[in-house]
């Protein structure tokens, strides 16, 4: 684990998880980013979580997400993150986000 | 790769951009500014819902206005393999940094232009206006000095 930075440089070329402001999550690889946050991913899919059935993952491809509308970047533990089971992972989609 | 460099090897590419509002636009990207304002054309339009469509023909849409773009993988391999190209060697477009700016270029360098030297044709032709035809150098690095001096004389 590296040390916290205020910038997204530690992200390059790693896989990460972005939450948006509309409650969504897109995994992808990080490939850059500019002042205002926008951020590019490629390989990225969006996982829909639903309270009846497991984790939907809809691949997506290259993206460009707008800095407006992110609310967190991780990075994906990739080891922890390929043991997941989605199909058994339930939960309640996350709500936009209120101003 | 920076988000505006990826949105520029789009152009003329198709893209899907998602607007705040919930609205959807697919259509062929023309044209995107620093502001990631852009115009596309043969465009549709999906209402928030999915359930309404619209076409036109072209749109430009407001950069703040966007939510997200999605760009077809291959753009994205295309820009980073060009990035991975200007990095290995040194960069020649006018207009960036590392361009050799000022010291020798700018006014002729090596090859000063004297309009198509000694005895060349045009010098000292009373008609000749811009350095006197073939020859007339200073073309080599930056805006060079076209003005040779067979024309001054």
């Amino acid at each position: 684990m590296s040390a916290p930075t205020s910038t997204l440089d530690a992200f390059y070329g790693k896989k990460v998880l972005i939450i948006t402001n509309d409650g969504r999550t897109l995994v992808g690889s990080f490939q850059g980013y500019d002042q205002t946050i926008n951020v590019v991913l490629t390989d990225s899919s969006e996982r829909v979580y639903s309270s009846h059935q497991g984790i939907q993952t809809v691949p997506l491809g290259a993206y460009m997400v707008r800095g407006d509308n992110i609310a967190i970047v991780g990075e994906v533990n990739e080891e922890e993150d390929a043991q997941l089971d989605f199909d058994a992972i339930k939960a309640e989609p996350l709500r936009h986000i209120v101003h | 790769m920076l988000p505006l460099s990826l949105l520029r090897g789009a152009i003329n590419h198709p893209v899907l951009v998602e607007l705040k509002n919930g609205e959807t636009y697919n259509g062929q990207l023309m044209n995107v500014d620093n502001w990631m304002n852009l115009n596309l054309k043969d465009v549709i339009c999906t209402s928030k819902d999915g359930e309404k469509f619209w076409k036109m023909g072209e749109c430009y849409i407001r950069g703040s206005s966007i939510k997200y773009m999605r760009v077809p993988d291959e753009v994205a391999e295309i820009v980073k393999a060009d990035m991975a190209r200007n990095k290995s060697r040194p960069d020649k477009r006018p207009g960036s940094y590392n361009n050799n700016r000022g010291g020798g270029g700018g006014r002729g360098g090596l090859f000063r232009g004297r309009g198509g030297g000694p005895g060349g044709p045009g010098r000292g032709g009373g008609k000749s206006f811009r350095g006197g035809g073939y020859g007339s150098g200073g073309d080599r690095g930056g805006h060079g000095d076209f003005n040779g001096q067979a024309s001054r004389e």
